[in-house]
């Protein structure tokens, strides 16, 4: 039997393998072993994101600090549910090209082709609704320019993360039930 | 063009008894890739599955083909269908 797979392998760096062992973590797997689950966690991470926007944009516009406390109370929460999209993409998006497999880097380009259209249509949406505010609201654009801008920029950040969450499917059979290693 | 490309991977490797771990890392693949292989969920570039038919030290047509494949008992014992 032979060993072609030393090829890829040798091109990791110590980064690498540390982000690669990182993301293929199984100890929280049962927090994203169905879809239901997966679909719970990615929900979660929303709320939190826009919690955590609102938060930061209250702290700008309303110029006081209770916000900022709000801000850091949703930082945990907000890291460990993007630890769970991360465990159940195992690192798809995180992980560097060379370290994925093929069926993972098309996976990646189906992610990334299905969060740009949707950051399409979201970039669409901000625009109308802000002509649609300044036309009819009698809102001041430059008011509306920091908070739209903040906005746009997480969901363009994040979108991929919660696509990618959203597209994973379920675990091999039952082999992978009893951990890679059992055969 | 067939989109289902057959394959006998799970029953050779149980066979050689190779795990999804074992087999992957030799061919620098995720173990997940190899399940979704043999689940008939990914069908594996050329490249790919002459890695896998390499390690098994097979021809690629033992293990994949356009065509669903015929029983092993009825190969072996020649049981026509």
């Amino acid at each position: 039997m032979t060993t072609a797979g030393t090829t890829q392998r040798d091109r990791r760096t110590r980064y690498d393998e540390r982000m690669f062992a990182l993301m293929n973590n199984r100890e929280g797997a049962a927090l994203y072993a169905t879809a239901a689950r997966r679909r719970a966690a990615v929900a979660a991470h929303v709320a939190l994101t826009a919690a955590s926007v609102a938060a930061g944009i209250g702290m700008y516009a309303a110029d006081q600090r209770w916000p900022a406390f709000a801000l850091l109370a949703l930082i945990i929460p907000w890291c460990l549910a993007t630890g769970v999209i991360n465990g159940a993409t195992r690192g798809l998006l995180e992980l560097r090209t060379h370290v994925l497999d093929e069926r993972q880097l098309a996976e990646r380009d189906r992610v990334r082709a299905r969060s740009h259209r949707l950051t399409t249509y979201l970039l669409a949406g901000a625009v109308v609704g802000v002509a649609a505010c300044v036309r009819f609201g009698q809102v001041r654009t430059e008011n509306l320019l920091v908070p739209v801008l903040i906005a746009v920029f997480v969901m363009h950040w994040l979108m991929p993360m919660w696509v990618a969450g959203l597209a994973v499917r379920d675990e091999p059979t039952e082999e992978s039930e009893q951990g890679p290693e059992a055969l | 063009m067939s989109e289902q490309v057959h394959n006998r991977l799970a029953m050779v490797r149980a066979e050689r008894k190779v795990s999804r771990q074992a087999l992957a890392e030799a061919v620098g693949a995720h173990y997940q890739t190899i399940g979704y292989i043999e689940r008939g969920q990914y069908n594996p570039s050329l490249d790919l599955a002459l890695r896998i038919a390499e390690f098994f030290e097979l021809p690629v047509e033992a293990l994949f083909s356009l065509r669903p494949f015929r029983p092993l008992t009825d190969e072996v014992y020649g049981r026509k269908q």
